[in-house]
């Protein structure tokens, strides 16, 4: 029988029984639902990171220096925990430092974060806003851009005047209806007047950003840190990626000669870039992609079995008709066409079924969350390879025996 | 020599044993048996007698145990499964007793399925199905399913379906086994037309004479064996009424 009648037989067999067909090829949705729906996030997990992320935390061509590693990958040891907490904290002496041991060219800028707090204007009050205390130009290196009235200058700094850049989404809450500029804002106890205000940046993690206040160093070492004179992190930006390795090695350099570091001792502080970030995010990655094949094949299997049974239900059911067919010339390899042709065009429709529900699925997700979708085209071309060779595997058997039965008996079957 | 030209299935010794378990049922016991081309022979003999057994050999559904079947100057005792398919596709025409239409599909649908096998394409298999059903007098009856037809235009669907490849025989296995008298004769006038025009073989098997008397020879079979090639069968019909 030629593959087109063979296609076209299965298509209205398998419509015949619309209801049994689409719940015979559940295990198959499922699994390719899910496979579609995880590579879907992961794929656009992937270019967020990459495109958004790790420049957003760490800018592009910038190196930190921290006391220890705030992104880590794989467990940390007890030993390890115990080295970092050795670590000192850092301070304004290693800005000095870092300025000194860096090579002309490149921005340093430090910042000391107090973690989340509160911001009042009058009645109104915002919670859960992040204070950091930052040199001059940290907004700029951070890559956040001032929407309204200006940023922090070295004056500000120099001063230690009670200025302040707020997040829009603390303009929004505070000031809804007049512009904050000129306004005083409070938080705990101290004054500070706004004199810009952040672009939007939203996204995944934009949101803590947009809810931020940005104060001059000095102010805020006097005012709100909790430890005057440390902070958390020194960052050094530099115009190419070759100058910031070149810089990053002449900091270490610094730094270790500062600490007077014996050359056998560990560095007793961390640097850390967006590579070494992304190498995270590769790390998480593997392992979602690692473990998805496993999971999708046992909801493939358990598909293809069902598959399989409601084949073999169908193949009794239509021996009279099996027979029939033989009886006006059907050869042996006919009656298996049309069984695979059957089997195979109904895991197709599951396969395709389970791209649509797993890439509607991922859209919702998108919709509902920050977390980005992206469907790659290689993960469709899968989806539809894996429909067609669990339907052909789950077919073989009942296929073969349609094709094997006796014409006799197979026409005087009840 | 013109005489064996003119033959259309030639049996000699044909042998049909079955394993029942530890037994061994002679089905058949060495049928010798001449079907000249175009004639009309109806098949009787009591269940057991292997009318059976003789059919799905002749129909090319089975294979003998011993013996020689010349079918159209073929021989076909030692042919492999898709060579009988191939057989049956092209040489024989099956009409069943239980009509055996596929329930979905349209009276022309059906009549297309031995095309499909012949490797016809779908313009050609579909005039030639519509030609097989005016034949039978079903051309306005083309695209209704079986179950909104009547037993007997049931039948005559499946009889274009056994026509519509233009087969040397038409083998009928108790054609009007589940019909009442008027649609038999109905049927029984579908017969004699196609005798009579289309030069086919008809090879009917029933167990009624009246029905039996429709053809030109009755071939009777008793415990496997020929037990006449030419009954007369007009004494019981006569003791009947």
């Amino acid at each position: 029988m030629p593959l087109l009648e063979g296609l076209r037989l299965a298509l209205s067999q398998i419509w015949a029984h619309k209801l049994k067909s689409f719940f015979s090829l559940i295990g198959v949705i499922i699994g390719i639902t899910f496979l579609i729906a995880v590579i879907t996030i992961v794929e656009g997990m992937n270019r967020y990171v990459r495109e958004d992320f790790a420049g957003a935390i760490f800018g592009i061509n910038t190196f930190t220096i921290v006391r220890r590693p705030t992104i880590r990958t794989g467990r940390t040891t007890e030993e390890q925990r115990r080295r970092y907490a050795r670590n000192p904290r850092l301070t304004v002496h290693d800005v000095d430092v870092v300025r000194r041991s860096a090579p002309p060219g490149v921005t340093v800028t430090w910042d000391s974060d107090r973690g989340f707090d509160q911001v009042r204007y009058g009645e109104r009050e915002r919670k859960n806003i992040r204070v950091i205390g930052a040199s001059e130009g940290y907004a700029t290196v951070q890559g956040w851009d001032v929407a309204q009235g200006r940023g922090l200058s070295p004056l500000d700094e120099s001063r230690g005047l009670k200025v302040a850049v707020i997040g829009p989404d603390i303009a929004q809450k505070l000031f809804p209806t007049e512009s904050p500029l000129g306004k005083e804002i409070r938080v705990g106890p101290y004054r500070f007047r706004v004199v810009g205000v952040f672009e939007k940046r939203g996204g995944l993690l934009g949101g803590i950003w947009d809810a931020a206040i940005l104060l001059p160093f000095s102010a805020y070492d006097q005012t709100l840190s909790r430890d005057p004179g440390k902070l958390d992190e020194i960052s050094v930006k530099a115009p190419t990626e070759k100058a910031m390795n070149d810089a990053m090695a002449a900091v270490e350099g610094g730094l270790r000669a500062d600490r007077r570091l014996r050359p056998a001792r560990d560095n007793n502080f961390d640097i850390q870039t967006s590579s070494g970030l992304l190498s995270a995010w590769d790390k998480i990655n593997n392992v979602l992609l690692t473990v998805l094949p496993g999971l999708v094949s046992i909801a493939l299997v358990v598909g293809g079995i069902v598959i399989m049974n409601i084949m073999l239900v169908s193949v009794s059911q239509r021996t009279r008709e099996i027979g029939l067919r033989k009886a006006v010339g059907a050869r042996q390899s006919d009656v298996l066409v049309q069984f695979l042709a059957e089997s195979s065009v109904l895991s197709l429709m599951g396969a395709g079924l389970g791209v649509g529900i797993g890439v509607g699925l991922a859209r919702i997700v998108h919709a509902l969350t920050p977390l980005p979708a992206s469907t790659p085209l290689w993960s469709l071309a899968l989806a539809v390879a894996l429909g067609v060779v669990v339907g052909l595997v789950s077919g073989v058997y009942p296929a073969s025996r349609a094709a094997r039965l006796d014409p006799i008996v197979a026409l005087h079957a009840e | 020599m013109d005489v064996t030209r003119d033959l259309i299935i030639v049996t000699r010794g044909l042998t049909k044993d079955y394993q029942m378990g530890s037994e061994t049922v002679h089905a058949l016991r060495g049928v010798d048996l001449e079907i000249r081309r175009n004639e009309y022979i109806a098949v009787m003999g009591p269940s057991g007698s292997g009318k059976s057994t003789l059919m799905n050999l002749i129909g090319c559904l089975d294979t003998p145990s011993g013996g020689e079947y010349v079918l159209n100057g073929q021989a076909v005792q030692d042919l492999d499964d898709d060579e009988l398919a191939r057989i049956r596709n092209r040489e024989i025409g099956f009409v069943f007793q239980t009509f055996n239409l596929l329930p979905r599909a349209t009276s022309l649908h059906n009549v297309e399925l031995p095309l499909i096998y012949a490797g016809v394409g779908s313009s050609e298999r579909r005039e030639r199905a519509e030609e097989a059903l005016r034949t039978v007098d079903l051309g306005d009856r083309m695209d209704h399913k079986p179950n909104e037809l009547s037993g007997g235009q049931r039948q005559r669907v499946a009889i274009a379906r056994a026509l519509v490849n233009r087969p040397s025989i038409l083998l009928a296995d108790e054609p009007t086994g589940n019909l009442d008298s008027a649609t038999s004769a109905e049927i029984m006038a579908v017969f004699e037309h196609l005798h009579k025009n289309s030069g086919q073989t008809i090879i009917m098997v029933t167990h009624e004479y009246d029905i039996a008397a429709n053809a030109e020879r009755v071939v009777t079979l008793r415990d496997g064996q020929i037990e006449s090639l030419d009954a007369d069968i007009t004494i019981p019909h006569a003791v009947a009424q």
